[in-house]
């Protein structure tokens, strides 16, 4: 394997590879930052460019694009708490607590390196065990993912901020938006008033965009004209060695979360960074640090995220799978180029694989070089008077959601959100919540039943499999443990008041 | 310096967002202007309505075949990718667009379903029909290991061993209604389980969730050369080229209905002949250009090219096929 790893950086170590993956992450930092453009969609629209590409240049770009477009929407989030693409909706929770403090240079800075660690380590794991995981995650089947998504769903009493029942109350209604649309497994319609555009659903992009974008910039108004407007500060704190060091835990801890939830069919960037982001919680010290500026809170979710990268690419270079939309794009990518992913690829294209290997390790060191090198420029965004950013921002939204499908329901669906988002920020409801409900409601209904259909009903189906009563279980304890403390605490200080 | 990296900034986002919108509003404004140049059709881009998300297999074939049609038609063609109610979004619009010839749609076999499934009115004949592209049966396909290496074999088992899991693409899929339409002829009791789409049913089949998938050649392409499936017949009159040994159902004894999923362009209905007839030619020639036939074979997709008076007659017959085996089968 080391001589196919020097053969590999022998090959990639030419200047038109090297460009060829600074100008896919260019592109990927770009689409990743604006909110509505999804690694997916980044990836989709630049493969047809490679079809004329030859096959290492090709696909290098791809992952370029891919891995940028993971790391790319993190600096929204932090920025203008509105994260780029749904995978930083968790980042968005301490990162832009953190701008607000005016550390919005210490948070890009964590960020940047926890993504990098996060894709290093899971393209290292990529290239040393793959074969051996692909097996263990061809075992998801659909008990499985049903108790992934139930546990993922339990993160929500940690993301809940103040009041854990008003977190309660946000996620049950991001399930609730969950149901409409054609039911997954009858195709039966539900609650789509024969309106064509909600019969697949309220697309959570937009309502994600309207929750975060939107909403802050109708709340951002109120103020546009009061004397007390304060203009966004950025102090030149730098990141000290001392707190690195004691992020170091998180960002290993996190990365395996994203590598293990990225080789999972199914289940992709967004799920991995909410759940990489509880366990941050879960592990530290001083939780009541979280949602106000941890930054811990910025590096679990953007080491997880961006360590899904290579997860993704496990089940799809040894065994032909792809385990989600971006995925899927790349395989398409690889068989145009005649290389066809599963386990004869290593045998007969194996400088080819390596020499991807060597350039998907390239593509996050250079992406930990562009971001640290843009952080100057991209704060300069919180300099820019509100008057003038609110627009843009709002501008940014309507383009954003249009864009996923060309369809302007969309655009209503965001502006519906945004203006409910709003009215929940005044009753201080948390946003995150909604959007764990609409990430995991469907997968957690459509698997659950799908369960049912294939143990013709019999509900034993998840407690005979291993996996399921180990995730299971540990949804239990994540969704009760702070319920359980809080009827202590209460009891202890002899309060009646419960949550 | 401070003031001019400002300027800098602002010159570059604005400059960025009016790319964006200018970006946005070509693929917009290319439908409603006059109506007078049907002479010099085309006089301006066309746009390529694709009623599915970018990067599936239905956008990239649209995208593969336009790179290829843009030096016939002389004009260059802009693929919109319209997401949204299993296609029917994209295609209504498509059909609601100005008869001008320059709105073109993709459109699919789901167009010939949906009133039968009572997802949308829209059917194929609001639409005057281009070309037929591609078209890939269904194949019954199980894991390499399984106990049966032929459609006998596998209903004898099934008859044995009655709920056999069969994968498909979600309730009321083409690949759903091919499981429904094999079970039924075979006389065998099977226990179909939806996916959200064919990718992942292939996945569970592969992780031995499920016993047996029925979707096209294509989507099991890569498992197959890999070894871990194997395919036992596929639904359609013909061999497919992609899997040549592999025979067809009548071939291996048991009669059933041709089932594929196809993928064609049409304008709406009351575009003028002559412009039909110049999108036809440009289409046709196009789909046979050696770029385009090479990518098809690569991503295991089958070409079938049909002309606008062959392809109305084809759906036309699936529309009657479905209309029946959705109502027999009882999935309205």
């Amino acid at each position: 394997m080391m001589s196919l790893l020097t053969e590999g950086l022998a090959n990639a170590l030419q200047w038109q590879v090297l460009l060829v993956i600074i100008i896919g992450l260019l592109i990927g930092i770009s689409i990743g930052s604006l909110p509505g453009l999804t690694s997916t969609m980044g990836v989709a629209l630049i493969l047809p460019v490679t079809f004329g590409m030859e096959a290492v240049s090709g696909i290098l770009l791809l992952v370029g694009v891919y891995f940028g477009s993971v790391y790319g929407g993190s600096l929204t989030a932090i920025l203008i708490n509105t994260p780029g693409t749904p995978a930083s909706a968790a980042t968005a929770l301490d990162g832009f607590a953190l701008a607000k403090r005016g550390l919005a240079n210490k948070a890009l800075t964590v960020s940047t390196i926890a993504s990098t660690i996060g894709g290093l380590l899971s393209v290292i794991v990529l290239i040393l065990v793959a074969p051996q995981l692909a097996n263990f995650a061809l075992k998801f089947s659909a008990p499985e993912s049903f108790a992934l998504a139930l546990f993922g769903l339990s993160i929500v009493s940690s993301i809940s901020g103040k009041s854990m029942s008003k977190g309660l109350i946000a996620g049950l209604i991001g399930l609730l938006i969950a149901t409409i649309g054609l039911d997954p497994i009858g195709g039966f319609p539900r609650f789509t008033f024969d309106s064509m555009d909600l019969m697949t659903g309220v697309n959570f992009i937009p309502v994600m965009i309207g929750l975060f974008a939107a909403s802050e910039a109708f709340h951002s108004m109120e103020n546009l004209f009061s004397s007390r407007q304060v203009a966004m500060k950025v102090e030149k704190i730098k990141l000290k060695w001392q707190e690195f060091k004691m992020l170091i835990g998180t960002m290993l801890r996190s990365s395996g979360i994203g590598t293990f939830i990225g080789m999972i069919p199914g289940a992709g960037a967004d799920i991995s960074a909410f759940v990489a982001y509880n366990e941050a919680k879960r592990f530290s010290k001083n939780k009541e640090e979280f949602g106000k500026g941890a930054l811990k809170g910025v590096a679990a979710p953007e080491a997880a995220n961006n360590s899904v990268t290579g997860g993704a690419m496990i089940p799809l270079l040894t065994l032909g799978i792809p385990g989600d939309a971006v995925t899927a794009v790349l395989l398409g990518a690889l068989m145009v180029q005649g290389l066809q992913p599963g386990p004869m690829l290593f045998e007969t294209n194996g400088p080819i694989v390596y020499t991807l290997f060597v350039g998907m390790l390239l593509a996050n060191v250079f992406m930990l070089f562009i971001g640290l090198a843009g952080i100057r420029l991209f704060t300069k965004v919180l300099l820019i008077p509100k008057a003038v950013l609110i627009p843009m921002i709002i501008v940014l939204c309507v383009v954003g959601s249009y864009s996923l499908g060309n369809n302007y329901f969309d655009v209503v669906v965001m502006f519906v959100a945004g203006v409910i988002g709003y009215f929940l920020k005044k009753f201080e409801f948390p946003a995150s919540p909604i959007i764990l409900g609409l990430i995991l409601g469907p997968m957690m209904e459509s698997n659950f039943r799908r369960s049912l259909v294939m143990s013709e009903g019999d509900i034993s189906i998840f407690f005979t499999r291993p996996i399921t009563v180990v995730l299971l279980t540990i949804a239990i304890i994540t969704l009760f443990t702070p319920i359980f403390k809080a009827v202590l605490q209460n009891k202890r200080n002899g309060k009646g008041e419960l949550l | 310096m401070k003031n001019s990296m400002k300027k800098f900034l602002g010159l570059f986002i604005v400059s960025t967002l009016i790319f964006v919108l200018a970006a946005c509003s070509t693929k917009e404004s290319s439908g409603n202007t006059d109506n007078s140049g049907d002479k010099d059709y085309p006089s301006k881009p066309v746009t390529l309505i694709v009623p599915a998300a970018a990067g599936g297999g239905t956008d990239t074939t649209a995208r593969a075949l336009v790179a290829s049609a843009e030096k016939f038609l002389g004009k260059s063609i802009g693929v919109v990718n319209k997401t949204g109610g299993s296609g029917s979004v994209g295609m209504t619009e498509g059909a609601n667009a100005k008869p001008d010839g320059y709105t073109v749609s993709m459109v699919f076999v789901e167009l010939t379903m949906f009133e039968h499934l009572g997802l949308s009115p829209l059917t194929h004949n609001d639409f005057k029909p281009i070309a037929l592209i591609n078209l890939d049966p269904a194949a019954l396909t199980v894991p390499a290991d399984a106990p049966y290496d032929t459609v006998e074999e596998f209903i004898a088992y099934a008859k044995e061993n009655p709920g056999l899991k069969i994968g498909n693409a979600g309730t009321g899929s083409i690949w759903h209604i091919a499981a429904e339409i094999v079970g039924a002829e075979a006389g065998i009791e099977l226990n179909h389980v939806p996916f959200e789409g064919a990718a992942p049913a292939v996945t569970a089949l592969v992780g031995g969730h499920v016993d047996a998938v029925t979707v096209s050649p294509a989507e099991v392409k890569t498992q197959l050369d890999a070894g871990n499936l194997k395919t036992l017949a596929v639904m359609s009159d013909e061999r497919s080229n992609i899997i040549p040994d592999v025979p067809t159902f009548s071939e291996a004894g048991l009669e059933v209905s041709n089932i594929g999923t196809w993928r064609g362009l049409t304008v709406p209905k009351d575009t003028p002949d002559d412009i039909v007839a110049t999108l036809e030619a440009a289409f046709m020639k196009a789909a046979e250009q050696e770029e385009f036939t090479s990518f098809m074979e690569n991503s295991g997709l089958g070409i079938q090219l049909k002309s606008s008076n062959e392809f109305q007659q084809f759906m036309d017959e699936n529309y009657e096929l479905f209309g029946k085996m959705i109502k027999d089968l009882d999935l309205h």
